[in-house]
């Protein structure tokens, strides 16, 4: 855009380039929100070990670093490597892809599965008012300082509007793809579920080619009163690839949230999570399902705020870590005055399976009034020694009797996804990272 | 000779809990082993099925001839030996029936067989559950999730009747029966009695000996085998208390 800024004294390399970025970006009617969402997080730089929803992820080596952005690609020249199958081939789905944060649309605004469909910055010309209630928030919170760029830098993104009963899932087909390892791409979705819709939508991040740029996402998701939306963001890039993805809920009256992040690929993931209960009535269902494999780094954040009484929410994550790996739980539940009998629950259990992996939870409860039932638990272990010990107790050889363990652990979650087919793509993904992976497959 | 224990010495967390058991079990012989609470039977049942924090110190164990200490646990279970448990652990999301062929499949295949046929497997469940009078949900359900304390003792019964062990040793599987599963419990281990299998029943009552009758019985105290006889044996210690045994090994 033309506004040329005043270049921040404590700009990290990273920040620089990004800034050299909104330089060059154009005018379009949401510029007062972008500038000001440039100009804080100019103001506030890169979040770092001090922050509060930071202080497990260490981003100083990509602070270093210098970006421009990711290159746009003919929808001819996408082959993404590496995706799951979500859905049998005989079931009906339908795919928006979405390449570097650029929606692939064949026309301005489309329509699937009674779904309207367009690019939020086709929107915001004919709607603006629209546009900025779901971008306009500009918030100085440290797990919102990610959020801030994208705002400032997102250049298309996509906009879904859903007013009915959707019956077949929306998969949203996020493929990253760079020229080199300089690429930083802003994929922004706005997912707004009006009075009384469902619908089942599905963001499946993946990567194409040999570099992967760096992914800073952001969806909105609002749900009108007695909205139904079930989510998954499934991350399975690349082990090279830094993502790095905020997704805010906002709910009316009596809106059901059923939410699954899977976390599969990727070299460092992070994954944050806001839950806003707005109003009476209110429930978010979270499940989390963090695979460390490799030199993975998964750093997932959830932060649940019960700001009307007689909400709910759940959160239920599990976390298994191997050879280098590190996986991180880090929750929060803010329970506001007057959001009396709010109902809440966190619950981690992790499973680390190698002595050179590390795991930290972090379950925490911030209550500002009375008569609310809030509960939270997090374990972190190995394998059950008297498990394994029935399991060998009945002639199943070691392996096997490890392998299954290790993924009877983490059916709470798998078992709460009510698509099929997806539950098992992301299963046979899963297993795959496991070890022996061979013999885990005659199970199923 | 189906099992041959010579002066087994075993310590669990560095206490010494077996101090020298000797006990033979033939084919087709039923062998109740009773005591007091700590006496070491758990322990002693523990040790046979290979469980690894259980250190033996000293003695040997021939299982069909093999040498059976030196097999991990995996390894005795696929050469015949069962294990039933006094407190069968839950495992959610394992579920039951994975189990079952999956260890069914790891006996067949140490024998040289090919694996079971699904279907073939399925009717031979459903009617081994039907014998055990358990319903089919057990099926599709966790390995013992949720089972009540009766439930769990069945399903063990019930791999064993699956698996078919040349030996089966029972930890107290008739604690916390009620009378009528008390009998299905027994009708189902009367079953696999032949002339090839032995049977070891570790138990603290005599009330299950009513319905299993053994040849055998031994009162294990303090880490030994302190007395040995017939099944009236077993009444006596119903009457008098195992204090008798005790008091008349001192004096």
């Amino acid at each position: 855009m033309s506004t040329v800024m005043q270049s921040s004294a404590g700009g990290s390399a990273a920040a620089r380039s990004f800034e050299a970025q909104w330089n060059r970006r154009s005018a379009d009617p949401l510029l007062p929100i972008r500038e000001q969402a440039m100009e804080t997080f100019l103001k506030l730089g890169l979040p770092s070990l001090r922050d509060e929803t930071w202080r497990y992820t260490d981003l100083r080596a990509l602070a270093a670093r210098t970006f421009v952005d990711a290159p746009r690609r003919a929808q001819g020249d996408i082959h993404p490597t590496a995706s799951l199958s979500l859905f049998d081939a005989k079931q009906r789905a339908a795919t928006v892809l979405m390449v570097n944060g650029h929606p692939m649309l064949y026309s301005d605004e489309m329509l699937i599965n009674d779904m309207e469909i367009s690019s939020i910055k086709e929107k915001s010309t004919l709607d603006p008012k629209l546009i900025a209630g779901f971008v306009g928030a500009i918030s100085d919170a440290d797990q919102h300082r990610w959020v801030l760029l994208n705002t400032a830098l997102f250049e298309e993104g996509l906009y879904l509007k859903i007013t009915k009963h959707s019956t077949t899932p929306l998969v949203i087909l996020h493929v990253s793809t760079g020229d080199g390892g300089h690429d930083v791409a802003y994929p922004r979705v706005i997912i707004d579920a009006r009075a009384g819709s469902s619908a089942t939508i599905i963001e499946h991040h993946v990567a194409q080619g040999e570099f992967t740029p760096l992914v800073n996402s952001h969806t909105h998701i609002a749900l009108g009163s007695g909205a139904q939306l079930e989510h998954y963001r499934v991350f399975a890039t690349g082990t090279a690839a830094t993502h790095i993805d905020t997704l805010d809920i906002h709910q009316e009256r009596d809106s059901e949230c059923k939410q699954f992040t899977i976390a599969l690929g990727g070299g460092l993931v992070r994954a944050a999570l806001e839950g806003h209960l707005n109003q009476p009535g209110a429930s978010l269902d979270s499940y989390s399902l963090l695979v460390g494999h490799a030199e993975r780094h998964v750093d997932c954040v959830n932060i649940v705020s019960h700001s009307a009484h007689d909400t709910k929410s759940r959160q239920t994550a599990r976390g298994i870590a191997s050879d280098h790996s590190r996986v991180i739980f880090n929750s929060k539940v803010i329970v506001d005055a007057g959001a009396v009998h709010s109902d809440s629950q966190q619950s981690f259990r992790g499973l680390l399976l190698s002595p050179t992996a590390e795991m930290d939870s972090r379950p925490q409860l911030e209550i500002h009034t009375d008569e609310v039932k809030c509960a939270h638990g997090a374990t972190t272990g190995r394998l059950d020694p008297d498990m394994l010990f029935y399991l060998l107790s009945r002639g199943l050889d070691r392996d096997t009797a490890q392998s299954l363990l290790v993924f009877a652990f983490l059916a709470d979650v798998l078992t709460g996804m009510s698509m099929a087919s997806a539950r098992s793509a992301i299963e046979n993904a899963l297993i795959s990272q496991l070890p022996d992976s061979q013999i885990l497959r005659k199970f199923r | 000779m189906l099992l041959e224990i010579s002066d087994l010495s075993a310590r669990v967390a560095g206490k010494e809990i077996l101090k020298g058991i000797n006990l033979n079990v033939n084919a087709g012989e039923v062998h109740a082993i009773m005591g007091p609470n700590g006496s070491g039977k758990s322990t002693l049942a523990q040790v046979l099925a290979g469980r690894e924090d259980y250190e033996v110190t000293r003695g040997t164990v021939k299982f069909d001839g093999q040498d059976l200490l030196t097999l991990p646990a995996e390894l005795r279970a696929r050469a015949g030996l069962f294990l039933g448990f006094q407190y069968p652990v839950e495992i959610p999301g394992v579920n039951n029936v994975y189990l079952l062929k999956a260890a069914l499949n790891a006996k067949r295949k140490a024998a040289g067989q090919p694996e079971v046929d699904a279907y073939e497997f399925l009717s031979l469940i459903r009617q081994k559950m039907k014998f055990m009078q358990m319903s089919e949900s057990f099926l599709t359900r966790g390995v013992n999730e949720g089972f009540s304390g009766g439930e769990k003792k069945r399903n063990e019964v019930l791999q064993m009747l699956v698996l078919e062990p040349k030996l089966a040793i029972l930890d107290e599987t008739d604690s916390g029966l009620d009378i009528d599963a008390l009998k299905v419990v027994s009708t189902g281990v009367n079953s696999l009695r032949d002339a090839s299998r032995g049977v070891v029943l570790v138990t603290h009552y005599q009330r299950l000996l009513d319905y299993v009758v053994p040849d055998h019985v031994h009162v294990l105290s303090g880490g030994r085998i302190v007395k040995s006889g017939d099944r009236s044996l077993a009444h006596e210690l119903e009457r008098r208390g195992y204090d008798w045994v005790l008091e008349s090994r001192v004096a």
